[in-house]
């Protein structure tokens, strides 16, 4: 009887230990104000390091005792961490948005006013116009534009030399070069042009090139606008561009597999995505590697590019919003921002622009509709599936776009 | 005198279940949003949560989709488990230690590991499942997507769960052989009984109670069941034509901020196991009785 007794005293004892030890570890450990945390993508880790020290080592410079501590986080992860610290009250000072996703938290009150301080941001006046509306909610700015990149075709010259092609200048010129290309390597897995086909990033461009849209505002909102003759023209394009040069699945994204990583193995004479996919293309490829603007169904015309960029916030839970901004001040100046003009990203302002093919392409760019449930449209993958199942014919295009339409038009306008 | 010694059970439960399901329960009543979340402060909207949620067609057919899902998962992991244990009986001790260490090694792979060797495996560009399909001649597999139909996908879904849950059944089953009285079994077949005979009216009657056990448990695994299809098929192609209902949970309540949906979903989800659950220990109560 005793050992039970001995036993249960342990048990409890262990019980209040173990309860008190995550308790200890639950806590948050917020730092004197002498520590702010940025919140940077990968992106920088492995592409600007340089940049990410020197700012540091300035911003020291100038408040003397105050450690920057930069954690790098990954794009699918980042939110639902950046929710938990929201719960749990430890944000970060600084954190990087991409720009789709900046609205959802700004009507949410998850960002500090920025609007008093922006003459105080470098070339806040020149910001480009796409970053600078993403990061703006109800005219209150809440975050300053980090950098942009746009979408081109990074293809092989020595494949597209074989079948007497060069840059083409439209859309119907790429079609009946992606038809040559596909006569000469018979294998059943290459594509002429790799695409993912719900690469919605992509098959939208076709949407906005023959003037339709995702989603239209207007009488107090929202309206989805797939259903419109031109969207429907423009996807029944992307079908057909598909069917003449993409061999991916049909139902698969472009980050499962890379792109790059098909074109590296030889399975791709072109593919679309991000300018700094030519990063990746494989040693073998590097010398025979360029890129170019896609066309749009106008000869001469460029196709509209997704304008993809990021912004910098400062979360208003944050204990040091100067400090805060001070950093951000640093790392967006016109040194900075050339540092990222040099590794193939385009500036956040105009007066900074050059006239490299990522930032040509930028000049046709779309946005994605500035609603605050955008990113739930996103993230329910309703333009993949419709994608899918146009691309699979389960639906007739004007089936799929209904549908979708009929979604977002839905969700769009939910509280 | 022997209530005391539940008392660190009641304790310890109470402080692991007790707690984190009180506020399940409080956030279920609350609109909590991303603007509460910041505010850390919910509204409270009575039954609201409940009321869309059993409003919503997306839910009922992602529980009627579920419900044929873990059918056949059960299904299919309770006979190929019996089957095995079965077969371990037959065979040689050699035989019998390489089987049942390829069963502790399935065992042993955590459900990510086990996710990405799948992706690998039914690869569109240059999956293994595909070659070698296209090789046997079943048809010409390459370039096959095995992710186009939702039935396709939820089956490789309930390959993956079927294959990781094996293991637990063959092993349970084949201790509960083990405690089949060989007499029984013997007299049966003198009586002239045929295998499956002595199969069905001596073997399974005595280890009804392990099958009651291991079906209850893969029910309750299964109906929940999340780290499988959400990985597998992938977030970029989830949707509501291939939610089930532990993805379904997630969606609604992480990726689209309605934490108190999302609570009041789990909260449904927890009374449709518990009565599961019920059945399950009465069941198991009566069995006792009858010894």
């Amino acid at each position: 009887m005793k050992a039970r007794y001995v036993a249960s005293f342990v048990l409890v004892a262990a019980l209040v230990v173990v309860s008190t030890a995550a308790a200890r570890t639950d806590s948050p450990t917020r730092a004197s104000a002498s520590k702010i945390t940025v919140w940077l993508q990968v992106d920088a880790q492995t592409g600007w390091p340089d940049l990410v020290s020197s700012t540091n080592a300035a911003f020291q410079k100038a408040h003397p005792g105050t450690t920057v501590d930069v954690q790098y986080q990954t794009w699918p992860d980042h939110l639902g961490k950046f929710d938990a610290t929201l719960a749990g009250g430890n944000v970060p000072d600084v954190i990087e948005m991409g720009n789709t996703e900046m609205t959802k938290y700004m009507a949410a009150g998850a960002f500090a006013n920025l609007s008093p301080d922006k003459s105080s941001f470098a070339n806040s006046r020149s910001w480009l116009a796409g970053l600078a509306a993403s990061a703006t909610f109800n005219g209150k700015l809440y975050g300053v534009p980090y950098y942009a990149g746009s979408r081109v075709v990074t293809y092989r010259t020595d494949l597209y030399k074989k079948v007497g092609a060069k840059s083409p200048k439209s859309l119907a010129q790429f079609t009946s070069i992606a038809k040559k290309l596909r006569a000469k390597n018979g294998k059943k897995s290459f594509s002429p042009v790799y695409i993912a086909g719900t690469d919605w990033y992509f098959a939208m461009s076709f949407v906005y090139d023959y003037g339709g849209s995702i989603a239209t505002f207007g009488r107090g909102k929202w309206h989805g606008a797939l259903t419109s003759s031109k969207a429907r023209a423009g996807l029944a394009a992307y079908k057909r561009f598909f069917d003449a040069a993409s061999h991916a699945s049909r139902t698969g994204t472009e980050d499962r597999p890379q792109p790059y990583d098909v074109y590296a193995q030889g399975q791709a004479a072109s593919i679309v995505g991000p300018a700094w996919f030519s990063c990746c293309v494989g040693k073998k490829y590097k010398t025979v590697t360029s890129q170019f603007v896609m066309p749009g169904h106008k000869a001469g015309q460029s196709m509209p590019g997704f304008l993809g960029g990021s912004d910098l916030a400062v979360p208003n839970g944050s204990n040091d919003k100067a400090l805060a901004k001070d950093w951000i001040r640093i790392f967006t100046s016109t040194d900075g921002e050339k540092v990222l003009q040099a590794k193939g990203n385009i500036p956040n302002a105009t007066n900074l622009l050059g006239n490299s093919v990522n930032e040509r392409a930028a000049k046709r760019s779309w946005f994605v509709p500035t609603a605050k449930n955008w990113v739930n449209v996103e993230n329910g993958n309703v333009l993949r599936t419709m994608l899918a199942r146009i691309l699979t014919g389960k639906d007739s295009i004007k089936e799929a776009t209904s549908a979708a339409s009929d979604n977002i038009t839905l969700t769009l306008n939910r509280p | 005198m022997p209530y005391w010694l539940i008392l660190p059970v009641l304790a310890t439960v109470g402080a692991i279940l007790g707690y984190p399901l009180y506020w399940l329960f409080k956030l279920s009543f609350e609109r909590y949003g991303l603007f509460e979340l910041i505010q850390h402060k919910g509204v409270g909207v009575g039954w609201a949560n409940f009321g869309s949620v059993i409003h919503d067609p997306v839910f009922w057919h992602t529980l009627a989709r579920t419900v044929i899902f873990t059918a056949a998962n059960v299904g299919l992991t309770m006979v190929l488990g019996t089957l095995i244990a079965l077969l371990l009986v037959q065979v040689s001790s050699v035989i019998r230690v390489l089987l049942t260490t390829g069963l502790v090694l399935v065992w042993a792979m955590p459900p990510v590991v086990a996710v990405q060797v799948w992706l690998w495996m039914t690869n569109f560009e240059n999956g293994v499942v595909n070659y070698i399909l296209t090789k046997l001649h079943v048809g010409d597999y390459m370039q096959h997507d095995w992710y186009a139909s939702t039935f396709s996908m939820l089956a490789l879904v309930t390959a993956l769960i079927v294959w990781g849950a094996i293991p637990f059944v063959v092993v349970t089953v084949y201790a509960g052989l083990s405690q089949v009285p060989g007499e029984l079994v013997e007299a049966a077949e003198i009586d002239g009984a045929r295998p499956w005979r002595v199969f069905k009216d001596v073997t399974v009657p005595i280890l009804k109670p392990i099958f009651l056990i291991l079906t209850s448990l893969s029910i309750i695994w299964d109906f929940g069941v999340f780290t499988q299809p959400f990985l597998l098929i992938g977030q970029s192609r989830i949707d509501t034509s291939n939610y089930v209902m532990g993805t379904y949970l997630y969606e609604q309540g992480y990726f689209f901020h309605d934490f108190g949906r999302g609570a009041a979903i789990s909260i449904l989800m927890l009374l449709m196991v518990a009565l599961l659950s019920v059945f399950y220990v009465r069941k198991m109560v009566r069995f006792d009785e009858v010894r």
